[in-house]
C-alpha cells in the first residue's frame, strides 16, 4: 500500500502548490536586510485583490491557482497527447500556409504597415520613446543575437560588448570624448554607423578567432568575461572614455543633402522609424543569409562539426563570420542608442543587458527570425508595461527575476522556443533520442 | 614516387600519450585503385583514416596525397577542411550525417562547400550566386540519383534507413569532387540486399566517376570481391599486402585474426 | 653614495614586506576560490557541464552566514571561545544554506533536462537562467545595497612574516579552508560516496551497470560541491559583506582557478585556486588595482587557449 506521502496525486499537488508559492514571492513584496522574512511573509499574507472580484490575503488566490494549476496539470497528464494531436491538427493550414512565400511576404508586409503606423496610434510619450529604445533596438539586438546563438549555435555572453563598443565609437567620432575624434573632425552620428559596424565586426574577428575554437561553454564563460572587461576598460580609461562618468555631449542624428536639412531631436518617433529602416534591412539581409549557401554551412557545423570538416568546411572561419555579422546589429544598436539618449554611460554595459538580449532569442525561438522578432516583441512590451504600470511590491530589478525563471521554464518545456524553427526542433528531438552530434560539438567530447 | 600514385604513406607513427597506435606504417595506394584496409578491431584502421584525412596529426612520417594534377600535397599538418579541398573525401564509421536536414541538403552542402565564401553575394543573391546555387542543385540531383536516393531527396537524414544512410554520406563525399572516397565499414548496419547494392555503387563511384577508393571493412564477403589489393594491420602495423588471393593464403592474416579476435571473421 | 644605498635597502625592506602581505592575503583569497573552484570540478566530474548557477550558491552561503551571526552576535563583541564557535556555527550554516540551493538547483534546472537528455546548450541556457533568477531574487528579498556581516572577532594582526602583518582573518579562512579541502580530499578518495563520485566521473554508463545510483550520485555531488561552495561564502562575507551580487566576481574566478588547475580534478582545483589567487593578489604590482579582474580573465583565457587541460589535467576519476 502507497503512503500518503509518496502518492503521486499527492506530490503532484505538493508541487504545484510550491510553484504558485514560488510564484506569489516573485511577484510579492520586497524584503530588506532588516527585516528579511517580511517579503516572505508579505507574499502570503498582505492583502490584494483577487482578480479585482474582491480582497482577500494574497495566499488565498494563489491557493486557488495553485489549485487550477494542479487540475490542468493532472488533465493534461490524462488528455495531454489528445489536446496535442487536436491543436497540431488544427494548426497544420496556417501553418502550411505560412510555408507559401506569397503568405510570408503578404504577413511581412502587413506587420511593416503596422509598425509604420504604430507611432500615429500611440501617443502616449512613455511608449513612444520605450517603441525604440527598448523595443526596436531591441528587436534589432535580438535578430543580431540569434546569427550567433540559433544560426551558429555559439552561447555569446558578452553581447553587451559589441553594444558598447558601438555607442563608444559614436561618442569618439562625434568628438564627444576626451579622446580626439577621428580624422580630428566631428563627424554626424550617420557617420558613426558604418564606422562603428567596421569596428565592431573587427573587435568580432578579433575576439573570435582565438576564442571560438573553444568548445560551447567555455566559449560562454570567455564572451561573458570580455563582456565584463570591456566595462572595466570603460570604467576606467578616463583619458579615452570619460570614465564611470561617461559622456553627455553625444549629438543627435542630421541629414545635410542639398537644401534638405532634418536633424532628428528629443523627439523619439524620427529615431523610430530610422531604426526601423535598419531591422527592416537586417532581418532581410539575414534571412537571406539564412537560406544561403552560409547558412547552410552553419546548420551544418552546429549538427556535427567534425562531418561538416570533411566536406570542407572550415568552422572557425564560419564562426567568426556569424560572430562578426551578429554584432554588427550591436554596433549599429549602440550607435542609435547613444546619439538618441546624447549620452553613455559604463554602468548602462551590464551582464543583464546580455542576459536580457539572450533571453529574446531563447524565448522566441533561436534559429527561427520570426519567433525571435516576436519574442522580442512581447518581452520586451511586456518588461515596458511592468515598468509604466507596475504592481505593487514589483521593483524594476525585478524583471531579471522573471527573465532567469523564464529561461529555465522555456528549457524544461519548450526547448526551441514559442515559434521553433523546423531545423533547431529536430535537432533537440533527435538529441535527445541520441542521435546526432550536437553534445559532442558544444563539449568537445571527440569519441 | 611514381606519378600513378594517388597516396603514399611513409613510415607513419601516431601516439596517444603512451599508447601507440600506428606503428611505422607504410602503404600506397595507385590511381584508380580500389583498395582495402583490413585487420581486427582496435588494429588502428580509423586512425590510419583519421591521420590521412587531417583529424588526427602523427608524430613520425610522412603522408603525401597526390591530387588533380598529380601535385604531391603533405596531409600532416592540413586541418581537416583542407585536407577535403585538396581532393579526399570521407564516410565515418557510425555514419555522421546533418541529421536534422534533408538528403538533399546534406548532398548540397557538400557540393557547395568548397566555394568562396562571399557574405555579400550569399545575402544579395546577386546573379552569380543564383547561378551558383543553380548549379549546386543540379550536381545534388545528379549524385542522388547517381546513389539511388531521388525519391528520398526530401527525407529528413535521420529518418533514413542504414543502408540509405551509407549512400548519402558516399553521395555527400562526392559533392565535394574528390580524388579519392574513404570509405569506413560502409557495410556496417546493413541487410544483405543492402550489401549487394552498396557493392555495386562502390564500383560504380570507381568505374564512371573516376574515384580511388579507400576502404576499410569487416566483412570479408565483401572486400575480397570489391578490392583489388589490400593491407593488413595488426596492433597499429601493417602486417600483409596483396591482391586477396595472396591474402586469403596469407599465414600472418590468419594467425591475426584467428589469435586476437576470431569472430571478426564470422562475418566472411 | 650611502644615502642612495641607505634609499635601496629601505626600498627593498618596503618591498619585501609588501611582498608577503600581498602574499598572504593572496593565499587567504586563494583558499576561497578553491573552495568555490571544486564545486565547479565535482559537477563538471559527473554530470560533463559547468554549473553556471554554483555564484549564486556561494551568495546564498553569505547570507546565510550575515543572518546567523546578526542574530547571535548582535552588537556584541564575541573572542576567545566564542569566536570559535561562532565560526563553526557560520560555516555549518553557509554549507547547509549552499547545499540546500545547490540541491534545489540540480532538481528544478538540470535534472528535467537530464532526463530527457537534452543537448548541452539547454543546460547552460537553463543555469545561466537559474542564476538570474536566485540572485535577483536575493535582492529583492534582502535588499539590493552592500551590508557588512557582524564579526565574530576583533580582527588584529597575529604575527607578522618579514613585517607584513598577518590578521586573524586570514587565518581563519586558512584552517577552514585546509580542514575542509583535506577533508574533501579524504572523502573522494576513500568513501563510498567518493567512490561512486569517480566511478561515475570515469564512465555514467558502466557505473550504473555496476549498480551506482547516479541520481543519488549527482545530487550528493550537487551538495558536497554546494556545502564547500556555501561555507567559502560565508568566510568571503565576514571579510568583504554580502550582497546580491557578491557570487559573481569571486565565481567567475574559481571557474578560472579549476580551468587553471583541470576541470574535472579536484586537488587541480585547489592548486588552482591557490596560484590564482596569489597571482592576482601580486598582480598589483604592476597593475591598477581596478584591472585585477582583467588579470583573472587573461589568465582564464589563456589558461583555454594554450593548456584547456590545465596544469594537472582533466581527470576526477584518476587525480583524487
Amino acid at each position: 500500500m502507497k503512503s500518503i506521502l509518496t502518492h503521486q496525486l499527492f506530490r503532484r499537488f505538493i508541487t504545484a502548490a510550491a510553484v504558485l508559492a514560488v510564484v506569489a514571492v516573485m511577484t510579492g513584496p520586497a524584503g530588506s536586510t532588516e527585516a528579511p522574512t517580511a517579503g516572505f511573509t508579505g507574499s502570503f499574507s498582505e492583502r490584494s485583490s483577487f482578480f479585482g472580484f474582491f480582497e482577500t490575503v494574497r495566499w488565498v488566490p494563489f491557493l486557488f491557482l495553485a489549485l487550477v494549476f494542479f487540475g490542468v496539470w493532472t488533465l493534461w497528464l490524462s488528455r495531454g497527447a489528445q489536446i496535442k494531436s487536436g491543436v497540431s491538427q488544427v494548426m497544420q493550414v496556417p501553418r502550411a500556409a505560412t510555408q507559401r512565400r506569397p503568405v510570408r511576404w503578404g504577413i511581412g508586409v502587413v506587420l511593416l504597415f503596422v509598425a509604420l503606423i504604430l507611432p500615429h496610434v500611440i501617443n502616449d510619450p512613455f511608449w513612444q520613446a520605450a517603441m525604440v529604445e527598448q523595443i526596436a533596438v531591441y528587436v534589432l539586438l535580438a535578430i543580431g543575437l540569434n546569427v550567433v546563438v540559433g544560426f551558429a549555435g555559439l552561447l555569446d555572453l558578452g553581447f553587451v560588448a559589441f553594444y558598447a563598443i558601438g555607442a563608444y565609437v559614436t561618442a569618439w567620432v562625434t568628438g564627444a570624448l576626451p579622446t580626439p575624434p577621428l580624422f580630428g573632425i566631428h563627424m554626424d552620428p550617420f557617420f558613426a554607423i558604418p564606422i562603428a559596424i567596421v569596428i565592431v565586426m573587427v573587435a568580432g574577428i578579433v575576439l573570435g578567432v582565438p576564442t571560438l575554437r573553444l568548445r560551447g561553454d567555455y566559449l560562454a564563460i570567455v564572451t561573458l568575461g570580455f563582456g565584463e572587461i570591456i566595462t572595466i576598460f570603460a570604467n576606467n580609461l578616463y583619458g579615452i572614455t570619460g570614465g564611470s562618468q561617461g559622456t553627455s555631449l553625444i549629438p543627435h542624428f542630421s541629414l545635410h543633402i542639398g537644401p534638405i536639412k532634418y536633424v532628428w531631436g528629443l523627439a523619439p518617433v524620427p529615431y523610430y522609424y530610422l531604426t526601423l529602416v535598419f531591422v527592416v534591412i537586417f532581418l532581410l539581409a539575414f534571412s537571406l543569409l539564412e537560406h544561403s549557401r552560409v547558412g547552410r554551412a552553419w546548420t551544418a557545423i552546429r549538427e556535427d562539426e567534425v562531418a561538416a570538416e570533411s566536406v570542407g568546411i572550415n568552422p572557425l572561419k564560419y564562426k567568426v563570420m556569424a560572430f562578426a555579422i551578429g554584432a554588427s546589429t550591436a554596433g549599429f544598436a549602440g550607435v542609435v542608442t547613444a546619439s538618441q539618449s546624447n549620452n553613455i554611460f559604463p554602468s548602462s554595459f551590464s551582464l543583464a543587458f546580455s542576459i536580457n538580449i539572450l533571453v529574446l532569442v531563447i524565448f522566441g525561438g533561436m534559429g527561427s527570425i520570426f519567433g525571435v522578432v516576436l519574442g522580442a516583441l512581447l518581452i520586451q512590451t511586456g518588461s515596458m508595461y511592468l515598468l509604466h504600470s507596475p504592481p505593487a511590491g514589483y521593483q524594476s530589478s525585478d524583471l531579471y527575476i522573471y527573465l532567469g525563471a523564464l529561461l529555465v521554464v522555456m528549457m524544461i518545456f519548450r526547448p526551441a522556443g514559442l515559434v521553433p524553427s523546423r531545423r533547431r526542433r529536430r535537432e533537440i528531438v533527435l538529441s535527445e533520442a541520441g542521435e546526432g552530434h550536437m553534445n559532442e560539438v558544444l563539449t568537445g567530447d571527440q569519441p | 614516387m611514381s606519378s600513378d600514385r594517388i597516396f603514399d604513406v611513409e613510415s607513419v607513427t601516431l601516439r596517444f600519450g603512451g599508447v601507440v597506435s600506428l606503428n611505422d606504417v607504410s602503404l600506397h595506394q595507385n590511381r584508380g585503385e580500389i583498395l582495402a584496409v583490413i585487420g581486427p578491431n582496435g588494429a588502428g584502421k580509423t586512425s590510419l583514416f583519421n591521420s590521412l584525412t587531417g583529424v588526427y596529426q602523427p608524430q613520425e612520417g610522412s603522408i603525401t596525397f597526390l591530387g588533380r594534377d598529380s601535385k604531391p600535397i603533405s596531409i600532416i599538418g592540413k586541418k581537416a577542411h583542407r585536407v577535403s579541398s585538396a581532393g579526399v573525401a570521407r564516410t565515418f564509421q557510425a555514419s555522421r550525417m546533418f541529421s536534422a536536414l534533408t538528403a538533399f541538403e546534406n548532398v548540397k552542402i557538400g557540393a557547395e562547400s568548397h566555394k568562396g565564401i562571399g557574405v555579400l553575394g550569399a545575402m544579395l543573391k546577386g546573379p552569380a550566386t543564383r547561378r551558383g546555387e543553380k548549379t549546386s542543385d543540379l550536381k545534388t540531383a545528379q549524385l542522388l540519383d547517381f546513389v539511388g536516393l531521388t525519391d528520398k531527396a526530401n527525407i529528413v537524414s535521420a529518418s533514413l534507413s542504414y543502408g540509405d544512410r551509407r549512400r548519402l554520406e558516399i553521395a555527400r563525399g562526392l559533392a565535394t569532387d574528390p580524388q579519392v572516397l574513404l570509405l569506413d565499414e560502409p557495410a556496417a548496419g546493413t541487410n544483405p540486399s543492402e550489401k549487394v547494392q552498396l557493392t555495386e555503387l562502390i564500383r560504380k563511384v570507381r568505374d564512371v566517376m573516376g574515384v580511388s577508393i579507400l576502404l576499410i571493412e569487416h566483412d570479408m564477403k565483401l572486400v575480397m570481391s570489391l578490392a583489388e589489393r589490400l593491407y593488413v594491420l595488426n596492433f597499429g602495423s601493417v602486417i600483409a599486402q596483396g591482391t586477396p588471393a595472396e591474402i586469403r593464403a596469407n599465414d600472418a592474416v590468419i594467425e591475426a585474426y584467428l589469435g586476437s579476435s576470431a569472430d571478426q571473421t564470422k562475418g566472411a | 653614495m650611502g644615502g642612495f644605498g641607505h634609499y635601496l635597502a629601505s626600498h627593498l625592506v618596503t618591498m619585501r614586506k609588501e611582498f608577503w602581505f600581498l602574499f598572504v592575503g593572496g593565499v587567504a583569497n586563494g583558499f576561497l576560490y578553491g573552495m568555490v573552484a571544486v564545486g565547479y570540478t565535482l559537477v563538471y566530474g559527473v554530470l560533463r557541464l559547468i554549473n553556471f548557477a554554483h555564484s549564486e550558491i556561494f551568495m546564498s552561503g553569505g547570507f546565510a552566514g550575515y543572518f546567523v551571526m546578526k542574530a547571535l552576535i548582535g552588537t556584541s563583541s564575541p573572542n576567545g571561545f566564542a569566536t570559535v564557535y561562532l565560526i563553526i556555527i557560520g560555516i555549518v550554516a553557509g554549507g547547509v544554506v549552499g547545499a540546500v540551493v545547490a540541491t534545489l538547483l540540480e532538481r528544478v534546472a538540470y535534472r528535467p533536462l537530464r532526463k530527457r537528455n537534452a543537448p548541452k546548450l539547454a543546460y547552460l541556457i537553463s543555469a545561466i537562467g537559474a542564476s538570474y533568477f536566485l540572485f535577483n531574487m536575493a535582492g529583492k528579498e534582502f535588499g539590493r545595497y552592500s551590508i557588512s556581516v557582524p564579526q565574530p572577532y576583533i580582527n588584529h594582526t597575529v604575527f607578522t612574516i618579514f613585517g607584513a602583518p598577518v590578521q586573524l582573518y586570514y587565518i581563519v579562512i586558512l584552517i577552514a579552508g585546509v580542514i575542509m579541502l583535506l577533508g574533501l580530499d579524504r572523502v573522494v578518495a576513500t568513501t563510498k560516496l567518493g567512490r561512486s563520485i569517480r566511478a561515475v566521473a570515469q564512465d555514467a554508463e558502466t557505473a550504473s551497470l555496476m549498480g551506482v545510483n547516479i541520481d543519488r550520485t549527482i545530487a550528493l555531488t550537487f551538495i558536497v560541491g554546494g556545502a564547500l561552495g556555501g561555507a567559502a561564502g560565508f568566510l568571503f562575507g565576514l571579510g568583504t559583506g554580502v550582497v546580491y551580487t557578491m557570487g559573481f566576481t569571486p565565481a567567475l574566478k574559481a571557474f578560472t582557478a579549476a580551468v587553471l588547475g583541470g576541470i574535472g580534478n579536484l586537488r587541480g582545483a585547489m592548486i588552482g585556486g591557490l596560484l590564482l589567487g596569489v597571482a592576482e593578489s601580486l598582480s598589483v604590482v604592476f597593475v591598477q588595482a581596478a584591472y585585477i579582474d582583467v588579470v583573472a580573465f587573461g589568465i582564464l583565457v589563456a589558461v583555454l587557449l594554450f593548456r584547456p587541460t590545465g596544469i594537472l589535467g582533466e581527470r576526477l576519476g584518476r587525480a583524487a
